[in-house]
C-alpha cells in the first residue's frame, strides 16, 4: 500500500477519464472515452453486444494498457503503476476465476493471504461476508461444485473480503436465477454508501436499479445519466393496446402512418410513436381501439420504459443531455 | 393458440413422459413430463444447472434417458435418435459456425449436410437472408461477426432445410436489447408459419413472448402453464387505473368525466370485480384481463376526454421469484 493513499486513510470514491482510448491491434475497441463519476454510488455500464463494456470494465479496474488525457481512479493513473490502485478494488470477472479445486473457505483465505490480512483479521472480515453470502453453511464445498449463483456470490465475497473503495463487476448475474440475483442486488445496495460500483448487466431491471448509466456503442460514451435522466431523453411514446391476439394488433398498428415501431408481447402490442410525428394521444388511443383486422380490447399511454430507452439508444434515437424531453 | 389445448390430447408435436436421467448418483433430470404443442411458443426455463440443457439434449436425441419416452413429430426418439435430425433444427447456446469459412461457405456446408441441392438451396436462403438482414454479412467470417448477426446466422442455419420444431437454446444469451427484441419478431414469425418453438432463456420477460412456459428446478418441473395461469396463481394480479387527469369540475367537462367514472365503477361491480372508488379516479383489481372488461373502461376512456387509464400487469421476474421462493420453503 502506497504511503500517500495510507496517509489518506480513505480513497476518493472517484472516476476521472478524458479521451481514454484502447486499440487491439487495429481494432479500436474505446474510442475517446470521457466520464466524470463522483462518490459512492452503483455506475451501471450498458450498451450493445461489442460496445466496449468489458474492456471499459478492465481498463477501470488497471488491467488494460490505455493512452488518454486524463484517467484516474480513485486518485490513482491508470497511466502510470497501478499496483496500488489494484490493491484497492475488487474485481469480478466474467467467468468465475476462483480456484475450483479450492474450498470456499480456502479460496477466501488465498485472498486474505495476498492482502496480507492475519487470522482474526481474516476472521473478523469473512465471518460477516460468509454470512451475508448464505455460503456459511458451504465453507467446505468446494467452489467448483457450487451452483452457478452460489459462485457468484462467492466471487463478490472474495472481491468484498480487502474492503476496496472500488468494485468493478462484469455481468455478475449473467444466467443465475432470481433468487441469487435478488441476493447479489441487495449485497451490492447495502455497500454502494462506502464502495463505487461499476457492473454491466444485460437485465432491464438490473439497469434500473443503476444509480447512474453510462451507455456504450462502438466504444464510445454515446449518454450519461439516471435512469431517469435518460428515459426523459426519449423522443418516443409509447402505448400499449391490450387484446386477444397482440401478434394480430402489432401488424395492424404498424400500418398507421405515424407509428414508428410494434412489437406483440404475450398480452398486448407494445406501440412507438416518435414525438415529432405524434397526433397526439387521444387520437392516437381512438385510431388503436378502431383498428381494422384487429380487436384491441384497450389501448393506454404508458411511460417510457427501460426497453424503450436502451432500444433508442441503440438506434440513435435520443436527445442529447441538456435538452428538455417530451 | 389455447393453452388448454395442450392439457387434452389436442395436435401434440412433442411429447416426453417420465423423463429421467441421472449421471452417477446425481439426477439431472427427473421424472418430467412435457406436452408441446404444434406451432406453439413452448418456453422452457430454468437457472443455470437446473436439467434445462440436459433435457434438451435427450429431447433432439444427442443423449440417451435413464428412464422415460420422447415422442417427437411422431417418431420415437429414443429408438431413431438419428431420424428424428430431419423433422427438427437445433441451435445451441454456442452457435455452430465454422470459423475460417465465411458464413457464406457455412451455408453451403450445411446446406449439403440436409441434402439440399444448389436450386432448393437459392430458393430457401434468398428470403432467409434477406429476412434476418444477413446480406451483407455472407461474406465475413463467424468471428468477424457481432453476436446479435452471429445469432440469427444460427437460426438461419438451424432453419434452413425447414424443420418442424426448432430448439433453441438460451438463442438471446450474450445478446443485447435490440438484437432480443428482433429475435423474438423472428420467433414469432416461425411459429405463425406452423413451426414449433421449444426455446430457453434466463431473461424471465421472454416468457411473454410464449404461448406455454415450463419452469424446471433441480431436475423437476415447478410450473408448466400459459403466462397468464402463471400470473393468475404467482401474483397479486392486474391494477388499473382509471383517472380524470383535470380533476372534477375543473372544466364543465369533468363533473361528465366523474359520473363516468362513478358508472364505470358500477358496471365493474356488477361483473364481479373488486373497484374502489377514489378522487377522481377509479382502481380495479383483477386475476386477469378480460377483453370484455376491457372494453367497458375503453369506451368510457374515448367517450370522455381527460380519462386516462394505465394497466400494471405483474411482472414475470415476479412471478418466478415467487415460484422459485415457493420451492425454497
Amino acid at each position: 500500500m502506497s504511503d500517500v493513499a495510507a496517509a489518506a486513510g480513505r480513497d476518493r470514491p472517484e472516476i476521472r477519464l478524458r479521451g481514454l482510448r484502447k486499440h487491439f491491434g487495429e481494432r479500436t475497441a474505446l474510442d475517446d472515452v470521457s466520464l466524470a463519476i463522483a462518490g459512492a454510488q452503483i455506475v451501471g455500464v450498458v450498451g450493445p453486444d461489442g460496445a466496449g463494456k468489458t474492456t471499459l470494465l478492465r481498463a477501470i479496474a488497471g488491467l488494460l494498457e490505455i493512452e488518454a488525457e486524463e484517467a484516474s481512479v480513485l486518485g490513482f493513473d491508470l497511466r502510470g503503476d497501478v499496483t496500488d490502485l489494484k490493491s484497492r478494488l475488487g474485481y469480478v470477472p466474467q467467468s468465475f476465476s476462483l480456484y475450483r479445486e479450492l474450498t470456499v473457505e480456502e479460496n477466501l483465505r488465498v485472498i486474505g493471504r495476498l492482502n496480507r490480512l492475519d487470522e482474526s483479521a481474516f476472521d473478523e472480515r469473512a465471518r460477516p461476508l460468509l454470512e451475508r453470502t448464505g455460503l456459511a453453511p458451504f465453507t467446505d464445498r468446494q467452489a467448483g461444485a457450487l451452483s452457478g449463483g452460489m459462485k457468484q456470490k462467492l466471487a463478490i465475497a472474495a472481491a468484498l473480503l480487502p474492503r476496496p473503495s472500488l468494485l468493478v463487476l462484469d455481468e455478475p448475474t449473467a444466467g443465475v436465477d432470481v433468487l441469487a440475483r435478488d441476493e447479489i442486488w441487495s449485497i451490492l445496495q447495502e455497500r454502494k454508501s462506502e464502495v463505487l460500483i461499476a457492473i454491466s448487466t444485460s437485465y432491464l431491471e438490473e439497469v434500473e436499479a443503476c444509480d447512474r448509466l453510462v451507455y456504450l456503442d462502438g466504444g464510445r460514451v454515446v449518454a450519461t445519466g439516471t435512469p431517469a435522466e435518460l428515459r426523459a431523453r426519449v423522443p418516443l411514446e409509447l402505448y400499449r393496446a391490450w387484446g386477444d391476439d397482440p401478434r394480430a394488433i402489432a401488424r395492424a398498428a404498424r400500418a398507421l402512418p405515424y407509428v414508428d415501431g410494434a412489437r406483440a408481447t404475450g398480452s398486448y402490442a407494445r406501440i412507438e410513436v416518435r414525438c415529432d410525428r405524434t397526433p397526439g394521444a387521444e387520437r392516437v388511443l381512438d385510431d388503436l381501439a378502431r383498428l381494422r383486422d384487429a380487436r384491441v380490447a384497450l389501448a393506454e399511454q404508458t411511460p417510457i420504459d427501460t426497453e424503450s430507452t436502451l432500444l433508442a439508444l441503440a438506434r440513435g434515437d435520443h436527445l442529447p443531455a441538456g435538452s428538455r424531453g417530451p | 393458440m389455447t393453452a388448454d389445448a395442450a392439457n387434452g390430447d389436442g395436435d401434440v408435436i412433442i411429447r416426453a413422459e417420465g423423463l429421467t436421467r441421472k449421471f452417477g448418483d446425481f439426477t439431472a433430470v427427473d421424472d418430467l413430463t412435457l406436452r408441446v404443442e404444434r406451432a406453439s411458443i413452448f418456453a422452457f426455463l430454468g437457472a443455470n444447472g437446473s436439467g434445462k440443457s440436459t433435457t434438451i439434449r435427450m429431447l433432439i436425441g444427442l443423449l440417451t434417458p435413464t428412464a422415460g419416452t420422447i415422442e417427437v413429430d411422431g417418431i420415437d426418439v429414443i429408438r431413431n435418435p438419428r431420424r428424428v435430425r430431419d423433422h427438427i433444427g437445433y441451435m445451441g447456446q454456442k452457435v455452430s459456425l465454422y470459423q475460417g469459412l465465411s458464413l457464406r461457405e457455412n451455408v453451403e456446408f450445411y446446406a449439403g449436410l440436409y441434402g439440399l441441392d444448389e436450386k432448393a438451396l437459392a430458393e430457401r436462403w434468398g428470403p432467409l437472408a434477406e429476412r434476418l438482414d444477413l446480406e451483407s454479412s455472407e461474406n465475413e467470417h463467424p468471428e468477424d461477426l457481432p453476436a446479435g448477426i452471429r445469432q440469427r446466422a444460427g437460426l438461419a442455419l438451424s432453419t434452413l432445410h425447414r424443420p418442424r420444431v426448432l430448439f433453441l437454446d438460451e438463442p438471446t444469451a450474450g445478446v443485447d436489447v435490440n438484437n432480443r427484441a428482433l429475435f423474438w419478431e423472428l420467433i414469432q414469425e416461425e411459429s405463425d408459419a406452423g413451426v414449433t418453438v421449444f426455446v430457453t432463456t434466463h431473461f424471465l420477460e421472454e416468457a411473454d413472448y410464449c404461448d406455454r412456459v415450463c419452469f424446471i428446478d433441480a431436475g423437476r418441473l415447478t410450473a408448466d402453464a400459459t403466462p397468464e395461469e402463471l400470473r393468475r396463481r404467482f401474483s397479486p394480479g392486474y391494477r388499473v387505473h382509471v383517472e380524470a387527469v383535470n380533476g372534477a369540475a375543473a372544466r364543465p367537462g369533468d363533473a361528465r368525466a366523474e359520473r363516468a367514472l362513478s358508472d364505470l365503477a358500477e358496471r365493474l361491480r356488477a361483473r364481479g370485480l373488486r373497484v374502489e372508488r377514489r378522487t377522481h379516479a377509479i382502481d380495479v383489481a383483477a386475476e386477469s384481463l378480460d377483453p370484455e372488461w376491457l372494453r367497458a373502461v375503453s369506451e368510457v376512456q374515448l367517450a370522455h376526454e381527460g380519462l386516462r387509464v394505465s394497466v400494471e400487469q405483474p411482472h414475470m421476474t415476479d412471478v418466478f421469484r415467487e415460484i422459485a421462493r415457493g420451492r425454497a420453503r
